[in-house]
């Protein structure tokens, strides 16, 4: 197998005047959870149906596995797990029966179908209710038997489309410890696409920004956050706006303000905190806390699909 | 090797069509009350001629071929409504087994269906009828039944999909497919009654000098033919690209 899992070279999908896809590159390594994270309609289903062979692009090209999306779709299917944007289960069959019926589809032995089916249900607890019709079940069970389908026939890729929408927090969390055992140590790729930055930081070793089609950014979660310095947030007492108008005037501070009694202060580029810190402790202030606060990878992700999208500006961060 | 996969949906199709009929809703209900209704109070009436009559020849097939129109369409458009096409066209299975396993489910599910009512019929004649032995049809009349219901229902099954791959809802499938054996049931009586009556002896001439074996061939031929078109047909249209797009 490639060391790459996924390659897309300029890859464009239009659906009538809508361009779904615009030349899309990204190139996801083997082994890794990726996270695909967009606003709705920026591609990230169509980019999962397009690595899948479902849908044929319009143009450029993509290597699943090393095989090409439009001549070896069957292979890629052959070869990957795909939970997609309806979780897919046949709700008059039970929980068994469903992941049954995927063993058959990947030619499973019948005492392999049997073990893989006690082994998933117990590790998701879902093993004592799998006689039930999974049309009775939760939402969040729902999932979960959905992700143990694709993974049944344990491929090397599987593909996730928002796996825990429409959960709520507490299935969510389940959901996403489920996934970390999953992906830990078994060698498996997985694409994840989500809404969750959250689920996205915690989950994903890279992380790709979709907007309108086009990768905004790719890197590891940490890594996609601006290069700015920390603001510093001061809390404590004897702050005002005099000891902020003096904060501003300190070697390397760009602005310094009083916010609700909390002094923040942002630094210019490889500017440090401690002459703020001594002058502060020279005026007599008493320091309760100095806290370097970074940017999120949500208000990261919230400032890249703001951007405009019309922008040529290449893709943020390393690949 | 396609076969096995081919079995494998049909497999799965059996089994949601049998948690149907064990839960006694909708298709289950309306498949016991056709039992009762075909399998007993018709043979009741008619007598021993339910099992011989060369009627049952045309009447088998109509019924059976109807009932698979339920199940093709549920079997296509319900699929698709209830969003688990996708996840089965992103398996690894080919279009064609997929759609030849759903055909194959709905043959099937026909062949039973009248077999289930033959022997029901057989039970309420003989015991209808004690002391005049096992009242049964002949194994020739049985084959041509069966002959006759696979084709019927493959025939329908073929028209099933096209229909289905178009319609919007589970229900749309069923209605036009209802309204196309609505056709199929009465278009032949009307065209008899359309013709005068020297027309009309004329043809009943030309059918009895026939024979039932000919005429049980020529209708095979017949359906034959149009299930394998229909079904090639289907087949060109049952594709990945198109449908993850409709």
């Amino acid at each position: 197998m490639s060391t790459l899992a996924i390659q897309a070279e300029g890859l464009v999908r239009d659906f009538g005047p809508i361009r779904a896809l615009d030349h899309l590159s990204l190139e996801v390594p083997a082994g890794i959870v990726f996270g695909f994270l967009g606003p709705n309609g920026a591609g990230k289903t169509t980019a999962i149906r397009a690595f899948l062979g479902l849908v044929e692009p319009t143009a450029g090209s993509a290597r699943v596995l090393g095989f090409d999306t439009r001549r070896e779709g069957d292979q890629i299917r052959e070869r990957a797990g795909a939970l997609l944007e309806h979780h897919g289960l046949y709700e008059r069959l039970t929980a068994e029966q469903n992941l049954d019926f995927a063993g058959r589809i990947w030619r499973m032995s019948s005492g392999e179908r049997q073990a893989r089916i006690r082994e998933l249900l117990e590790q998701f607890g879902l093993w004592d209710r799998r006689r039930e019709p999974a049309g009775k079940w939760s939402r969040g069970m729902k999932q979960k038997l959905a992700v143990a389908r694709a993974v049944f026939h344990r491929p090397p890729l599987v593909f996730l489309d928002e796996p825990t929408a429409g959960l709520d927090p507490v299935a969510s969390a389940a959901l996403r410890e489920d996934l970390a055992s999953l992906a830990a140590g078994h060698g498996v790729t997985i694409f994840l696409t989500t809404h969750n930055l959250v689920e996205a930081e915690r989950l994903c070793d890279l992380v790709g920004v979709i907007r309108r089609g086009r990768l905004a950014a790719l890197g590891p979660p940490a890594s996609l956050r601006p290069n700015d310095p920390p603001i510093v947030r001061v809390r404590g007492t004897g702050l005002d706006a005099v000891i902020a108008g003096e904060a501003a005037s300190v070697p390397g501070v760009v602005e310094a303000s009083l916010v609700d009694g909390v002094l923040e202060v942002r630094f210019a580029e490889g500017a440090r905190a401690a002459p703020l810190v001594a002058m502060l402790v020279e005026r007599g202030v008493g320091i309760d806390e100095v806290r370097h606060d970074r940017q999120t990878l949500e208000e990261t992700f919230l400032e890249l699909v703001r951007e405009d999208a019309g922008s040529t500006t290449p893709a943020r961060g390393a690949t | 090797m396609m076969a096995p996969d081919i079995l494998t949906v049909a497999w799965k199709e059996w089994l949601e069509f049998r948690d149907q009929l064990l839960r006694l809703k909708r298709g289950g209900l309306s498949a016991l009350i056709v039992l009762l209704m075909l399998g007993i109070i018709t043979p009741l009436q008619m007598g021993p001629l339910w099992l011989t009559s060369p009627l049952m020849l045309a009447y088998w097939p109509l019924l059976s071929s109807g009932m698979v129109s339920t199940l093709i369409a549920d079997a296509f458009a319900g699929e698709r409504e209830r969003h688990t096409l996708e996840t089965l066209l992103a398996s690894r299975l080919s279009d064609t087994s997929i759609l030849l396993g759903k055909v194959l489910a709905a043959i099937v599910y026909g062949i039973v269906f009248t077999s289930a009512n033959i022997v029901v019929g057989v039970i309420t004649l003989t015991i209808t009828h004690v002391g005049e032995g096992i009242q049964a049809p002949s194994p020739t009349h049985v084959g041509y039944m069966l002959v006759l219901v696979t084709l019927a229902c493959s025939t329908l099954a073929g028209i099933g999909v096209f229909i289905s791959l178009r319609a919007a809802t589970v229900r749309q499938a069923q209605q036009t497919l209802g309204i196309i054996m609505m056709v199929m049931f009465i278009g032949p009586v009307l065209f008899i009654q359309f013709l005068d009556s020297e027309a009309r002896m004329s043809l009943a001439a030309r059918l009895t000098t026939l024979g039932t074996g000919r005429l049980v061939g020529w209708a095979s031929a017949l359906l034959l033919a149009a299930s394998v078109i229909l079904i090639v047909m289907a087949m060109t249209r049952f594709k990945r690209g198109k449908l993850t797009l409709d």
